[in-house]
């Protein structure tokens, strides 16, 4: 007997009971349809939340700190730890994938900023290249080069300005325009018997960033070497980068594939790492998880589906006992007669399956119609920007869910076409 | 030799705790184109003869040689086989699909043979003209007189050409005419140069039959023939 013959009879055969292989069917196809539904709004969840996160940084960007060690309690000295060191960024920038390791460091006075009337106040930070576009930054005004002398601030620095000679009752002024002004910076220490001692500096703002949402839009950028100078005023004390280390890095990899591998090596050296990537992977981890739950309630209703079919295909042998000893008689082998029931089996699946997968889809087309009109509505009340999608069904998923269906029919099949082989020939011809 | 040699036959089934012998050593010899009655009471073993001769059930001890065949130690693809190529059944109760015209219920056996569709229907039509039910080819069983449906599965027991035609109380259903035209049928095959062995209550079947057979309890209590 050919396949194609056996494919042929296993058609006429289930064409003879529509009704009842319509009926079986309908229980897979709301299976199916429930699978391919539930785990399309797992997915189309993912999506927005990947949409939403999008705005996180960089994703490329790594954050090494130092190990910070016990503290000695009889000399209040540091034991262990690890240090940000010029050997750090020889040892990083050695690790395959990276492109730039770039050290940081924080002024550690109080700067007071002037501008006209203005004063304002924002974190001071040096970074250890020229090229501000390293840590994956935007400029809105100007430029992103730094060089002695001049500034690159954060989007937000203008915000924190304001008139110290502003009376009671008057409006506060406007954030000031900063790009190409020259700041007054104060940079303020105390001697350890308490005298406030002050330093002036001038700064031109050669650039300011767009908004990044992260701490660069509250800094004031300005060259390292530049910043270890100030701190050294603060300090008393000339900064050697070996002894006391960098305060932290920014390392920037190539490839976004790359960012986990890159930041447990990191992690390996003996330094804190950290990557938004390992955030995102998290989130899709939740998602994943979401999915695999609801792809499992979808799986509780083909399991119910899988025993209709089962019970079909029982009564079907029942039914059909003394056909299966004419088979027999007339030569079918047990091979035969079982692939007979197993194809029926497995077609009321793989039909079942071709309805829910249609149907899973349709649903989810309707409810990205309707939910997403609803959530626009929504966001345009709160100004957030609207979902792009509700429901979105990934290619692999209904291929996926059709080839399930058609081995749950299969599986089901089982154990009455194996009892149909095995049927004694005489006692199913016999069969009333 | 003979055609077919059945050596000290014995079939035994458990009924409970009973030991049933439904055939208690059966020794025969068919020749090639021969037409067999075997009759006797009800449990005198003349189905179960027939069954085993036909390769749908296994004896208990004993030999039954088909042409070259030991079908006793086939295994159950080879019997499969062996009911496919030399063994054409016809049935009390007929047994044709009820959803199938009688074109399909012919054509049926040759599904499992490996013959394309175009042949098997026009091996089908052929075989219904020949039993007198060209005009009948698209009706459904039940659109059938018992004799009709009968004379169905004669042509559905030949669509495999074999050599050794098996009925079960063929005409046991059907009423008196139609039974004679169905033993013509059996007798035509048989003049044709197949062999037939009929198992049968009706005396008229013996006027066919170059041998009959009586069995009783499991044994052959008389062995005539007609030349």
């Amino acid at each position: 007997m050919g396949i194609l013959d056996l494919v042929t009879l296993i058609v006429e055969n289930l064409a003879r009971r529509k009704g009842r292989v319509a009926l079986t069917a309908v229980g897979v196809i709301i299976g199916t349809a429930a699978v391919v539904l539930l785990v399309s709004l797992g997915v189309g969840l993912q999506q927005n939340a990947a949409d939403q996160l999008g705005g996180i940084g960089d994703l490329t960007k790594i954050q090494v700190y130092p190990t910070y060690g016990e503290f000695d309690p009889n000399t209040g000295q540091p034991i262990g730890g690890t240090m940000l060191t010029d050997q750090t960024i020889a040892d990083i920038g050695a690790l395959p994938g990276v492109t730039a390791v770039i050290p940081q460091d924080y002024f550690q006075g109080y700067a007071q900023i002037k501008l006209d009337r203005l004063e304002g106040g924002s974190q001071m930070l040096g970074v250890g290249t020229n090229d501000l576009g390293q840590l994956g930054v935007k400029a809105q005004q100007g430029s992103l080069e730094l060089k002695r002398g001049t500034a690159v601030v954060g989007a937000m620095v203008s915000q924190s300005f304001y008139d110290p000679r502003l009376r009671p009752g008057q409006d506060p002024p406007p954030p000031p325009d900063l790009y190409d002004k020259q700041l007054v910076l104060n940079l303020v220490k105390y001697t350890p018997d308490g005298q406030e001692v002050r330093k002036t500096v001038r700064l031109k703002v050669g650039g300011v960033l767009a908004e990044a949402r992260d701490e660069p839009d509250w800094s004031i950028y300005i060259p390292l070497d530049e910043l270890t100078g100030y701190n050294t005023w603060v300090t008393g004390q000339r900064i050697d980068r070996n002894k006391v280390g960098y305060n932290n890095m920014i390392v920037r990899v190539a490839d976004l594939d790359q960012v986990l591998d890159v930041t447990e090596q990191i992690t390996n050296l003996g330094y804190q790492a950290y990557t938004p990537q390992s955030f995102v992977q998290g989130i899709n981890g939740f998602y994943l998880i979401l999915q695999i739950i609801f792809g499992g309630v979808g799986a509780i209703a083909l399991l119910v589906a899988a025993i209709g079919i089962a019970n079909t295909m029982a009564m079907a042998i029942l039914e059909r006992t003394r056909e299966i000893g004419l088979m027999k008689a007339v030569g079918a082998t047990n091979q035969h007669v079982l692939g007979v029931f197993l194809g029926e089996s497995a077609g009321i699946g793989f039909l079942g399956g071709l309805g829910g997968v249609a149907l899973g889809w349709g649903l989810g087309q309707v409810a990205n119609v309707f939910v997403l009109s609803y959530l626009a509505g929504q966001s345009a009340e709160t100004g957030a920007p609207p979902p792009t999608v509700a429901v979105s069904t990934p290619l692999w998923l209904p291929i996926f869910a059709l080839i399930f269906a058609t081995i749950i029919g299969l599986i089901s099949g089982l154990y009455p076409a194996l009892s149909a082989a095995t049927l004694s020939p005489i006692k199913a011809l016999k069969y009333e | 030799m003979s055609f077919i040699t059945i050596t000290n036959l014995r079939k035994s089934y458990q009924m409970g705790r009973e030991t049933v012998h439904a055939l208690a050593g059966v020794s025969l010899n068919i020749e090639a184109n021969s037409f067999w009655a075997v009759m006797g009471p009800s449990g005198s073993g003349k189905s179960t003869l027939m069954y085993l001769l036909g390769g749908l059930d296994r004896p208990s001890s004993g030999q039954i040689q088909v042409g070259q065949q030991a079908i006793e130690s086939l295994d159950e693809n080879a019997l499969a086989v062996y009911r496919r190529r030399t063994i054409g059944f016809i049935f009390q109760s007929f047994n044709l699909i009820a959803s199938l015209s009688a074109l399909d219920n012919v054509a049926f056996p040759l599904r499992f043979a490996r013959v394309p569709r175009r042949q098997r229907h026009a091996r089908a039509y052929e075989l219904l003209v020949r039993v007198g039910l060209g005009d009948r080819i698209h009706h459904k069983p039940t659109e059938l007189s018992g004799g009709q449906q009968q004379r169905v599965a004669v042509a559905r027991a030949l669509v495999n050409n074999p050599q050794l035609i098996l009925a079960d109380e063929p005409t046991g259903n059907l009423d008196t005419a139609s039974g004679t035209a169905i033993m013509e049928l059996l007798s035509d095959l048989h003049k044709s140069g197949r062999t037939v062995l009929v198992v049968t209550h009706d005396p008229r079947m013996t006027s066919y039959a170059t041998h009959t057979v009586q069995l009783l309890d499991g044994r052959i209590v008389s062995e005539t023939s007609r030349d």
